[in-house]
């Protein structure tokens, strides 16, 4: 009996040591050492200087670290409050029985995320050039306005632009989640509510929308994360900066410019840790959100 | 009489050693229960690191050269094949993206890991290995040698300042690309309109002014003078260095805030908004852009030697239309070209072979057939001024309307602006680029186009780019810069 115990255990950590190694040496590790790198100034090989909390007062005091906070809430409310009401409208749609060919529209909505982000952003790129651009050029001939082929979409609307690419690109995506969760909502009670002569409207507020609001809130918490930790899209989408103003800089961005552009590995590792913080901070609001719920019931 | 402990520390070793075993049958005995999928993952895992271990290159060449372009491997290719002497000397050439050369190169200087013993650098990406302390940077610095073998005087000197940090020289330069105006001559002659005589942007525009109509009445020009505008960094830079601006002084310490600087934005910028509008924003690189250069949508273009091939390459329609000419200086008897981009040959530190490898960059460098080759295949005039008499350079060039395109450039080269090797520098030109957005818009809300009129602005909004430049340089104790 001892020796199957052992067995057991010895097995269980001969399965985990590739994965604890490998943890430990890409996870562990550079947490730690970035820690460490979050107290000091690394300007240049072998030039490591001991600041203290230095870089996270300077953090406090940067306006182009408030510029890209405020730029990252800005498209993450655009996401929640536009995003995931589009993508659970969709699956509403798409859940009927009575479209036709709804496999396909769903494989249609999902498809950029086939392509995957950095496509996606390229071909936005091409779709909102100035002049050329699919979206201009539809601006310009459903309104006969030639005025319009000049909106500069990636100079003077990046944050709108942004937005615009990854409804695009994440629609589909959360739609899949909404519609896994419609398809789970018992049938009995829908059946119960129209028996009580419940119409469309009654039915989605006081039957659907409390059945799905566990995949609801998680998705919710995907997003925001995913929103606070935007890099790629704007990163193709800007060339590499933050666009005019930095009108499309992102937090991920911005430790991306110092940590491997200007080279203080030391101001980036403080900005990780303060993006770190964060999305602990709505990790811990999310979970207090949800219990509340669970105990109100 | 022996002592009973020797008989335990004997017997925990013996139980030691029998735990150790029973654990290593109980692991194997496990194992034995896994199924045959894990034993092919497993199988697969073993076999796979066993190839990556033993797949390495075998090490023939002495020498690691990186390159970033293909056509700079292809001229090298030859030249080094034709090296006489042992193989070992011979550089092997990797060709890798711009990205990668700065990704391996800065994780090399910062770990301590060996590099190549050369590597190409692009200038906007060579601004990261010359951060901190000069002692610190991961190339050599070569200004004794050079000096000892006459190069310093051999190479363009204004070519050396983008590779030279505190007058001492970090690299080798590639090329000059001084910038000369482009246009669709082939138009502008039919307007019964000569460019050739042209001194002042003012007169350029001025010239151009009657082809600047909208036949069609949409509201929208046809055609534009030139093709800028203010949210190009690239070119705002050019300008400004045309200009006599500069963003940082000899020491690099910033110097956005210059009245020459707040001048020159102003300027240009009067350009964009002006109801006129004599220039439009046409993209240099894609498809989109190449369209309207078919087009004639833009009559001028910025052009330093390098942009000439990529024209030959992808708008072959526009060949025999083109013409050159010096760029329109700001004031009379002002600059008349600037630069624009830029390539050095960096010896890394870390690198063993530093004599070998600086035989093979002379050869490469200073030789008159890559020169040859390096302005055939791509248009570029070498920085090497004892091979500027080189008969290539006054080969007609058919594309330029049989201009004898190389000596143009070539006669331009000595006047092209110093540059700064401040690894602040990009993130300067994005403050100013920002500074002329933001003039713009002051400039459309209060209908003030003049470039006087934008002036006091523009110096505001410079103050603001001059200040956020130190605020970011003052963080690192390095540049001597305080907030």
């Amino acid at each position: 009996m001892q020796d199957m115990s052992k067995q057991r255990v010895v097995f269980a950590w001969v399965t985990l040591a590739p994965f604890l190694i490998l943890f430990t040496i890409f996870m562990v590790y550079p947490l730690i050492q970035s820690a460490f790198l979050s107290a000091n100034q690394t300007y240049g090989p072998g030039t490591r200087t001991f600041v203290g909390f230095d870089n996270f007062t300077n953090l406090t005091e940067d306006p182009l670290f408030w510029k890209s906070i405020g730029n990252t809430i800005i498209y993450a409310l655009g996401s929640l409050f536009i995003q995931l009401p589009l993508a659970f409208g969709l699956a509403l749609a798409l859940n009927s029985k009575k479209l036709r060919g709804r496999s396909i529209y769903r494989l249609i909505f999902f498809s950029p995320q086939l392509m995957g982000l950095v496509f996606v952003s390229i071909l936005g790129v091409l779709a909102f050039e100035k002049r050329a651009g699919l979206v201009n050029r539809a601006l310009a001939w459903i309104t006969s306005n030639p005025a319009l082929l000049e909106i500069d979409w990636l100079q003077s609307n990046i944050m709108s632009t942004l937005i615009l690419i990854s409804l695009w690109l994440y629609v589909g995506f959360n739609m899949i989640y909404f519609l896994a969760a419609l398809q789970n909502v018992d049938q009995s009670l829908i059946e119960a509510a129209e028996i009580d002569g419940a119409g469309a409207w009654e039915k989605l507020i006081h039957v659907i929308l409390p059945s799905v609001r566990p995949v609801a809130t998680f998705v919710v918490l995907l997003s925001m994360i995913g929103s606070l930790q935007l890099f790629e899209l704007p990163f193709v989408l800007l060339d590499g900066g933050g666009g005019p103003n930095n009108k499309g800089l992102t937090i991920v961005m911005y430790l991306y410019q110092n940590g491997f552009e200007i080279g203080d590995l030391g101001y980036a590792s403080a900005i990780g840790w303060a993006l770190a913080f964060m999305l602990i901070g709505l990790a811990l609001i999310q979970i207090r959100m949800v219990r509340s719920e669970e105990l109100a019931k | 009489m022996t002592n009973p402990f020797d008989h335990l520390s004997e017997y925990r070793q013996y139980a030691w050693g029998h735990r150790m075993l029973h654990s290593i049958s109980v692991a194997l005995i496990s194992l034995r229960s896994l199924s045959a999928g894990i034993w092919v993952i497993v199988a697969l895992f073993l076999l796979s690191g066993i190839g990556v271990l033993f797949s390495t290159q075998s090490k023939s060449h002495k020498l690691e050269m990186w390159v970033f372009s293909p056509e700079h491997q292809a001229m090298y290719l030859p030249m080094i094949e034709s090296q006489s002497g042992d193989e070992r000397i011979k550089p092997h050439l990797s060709l890798l993206s711009i990205a990668a050369i700065k990704s391996r190169m800065m994780s090399g200087f910062f770990g301590g890991l060996p590099t190549a013993d050369l590597i190409e650098v692009e200038r906007s990406t060579v601004g990261q290995a010359f951060m901190g302390p000069i002692e610190a940077i991961g190339f050599r610095d070569l200004t004794d040698r050079m000096e000892s073998e006459g190069l310093l005087e051999l190479f363009n000197p204004p070519s050396l300042s983008p590779w030279s940090v505190q007058g001492r020289v970090f690299g080798l330069p590639h090329d000059v690309h001084p910038v000369m105006l482009a246009y669709r001559a082939d138009l502008v002659e039919a307007a019964g309109i000569d460019l050739e005589q042209v001194e002042t942007w003012e007169e350029f525009f001025d010239a151009l002014a009657p082809m600047m109509t909208d036949a069609d009445g949409n509201g929208i020009n046809d055609r534009y003078a030139m093709s800028f505008w203010y949210t190009q960094p690239d070119n705002v830079e050019l300008l400004l260095l045309q200009g006599g601006g500069h963003l940082f002084d000899a020491q690099s310490k910033p110097t956005l805030n210059s009245s020459i600087n707040a001048e020159i934005l102003s300027t240009i910028v009067s350009w964009c908004v002006d109801p006129s509008q004599p220039v439009i924003d046409i993209d240099e690189f894609s498809a989109a852009g190449h369209q309207a250069r078919i087009d004639g949508k833009a009559i001028a273009y910025l052009c330093p030697d390098w942009m000439c091939s990529i024209w030959k390459m992808h708008v072959p329609l526009i060949a025999g239309k083109m013409k050159l000419i010096p760029l329109p200086a700001f004031k009379e008897g002002g600059r008349r070209t600037s630069v624009r981009g830029g390539t050095m040959l960096g010896f890394p530190r870390s690198s063993e072979n530093f004599d070998t490898s600086w035989e093979s960059a002379k050869l490469l460098y200073t030789s008159p057939e890559i020169a040859r080759e390096l302005y055939r295949s791509v248009d570029i005039i070498t920085p090497v001024r004892s091979l500027w008499d080189d008969p290539v350079y006054d080969e007609p060039d058919p594309f330029f309307m049989n201009q004898r395109k190389g000596q143009m450039y070539i006669d331009l080269a000595p006047n092209i602006p110093t540059r700064t090797s401040s690894p602040y520098n990009t993130s300067a030109v994005l403050e100013v680029r920002d500074a002329a957005v933001n003039l713009a818009s002051w400039a459309k809300s209060n209908e003030m186009y003049q470039p006087e009129d934008l002036e006091a602005k523009a110096l505001e909004l410079l103050e603001i780019a001059h200040q956020n430049i130190v605020r970011k340089m003052a963080r690192n104790a390095f540049t001597g810069v305080e907030n």
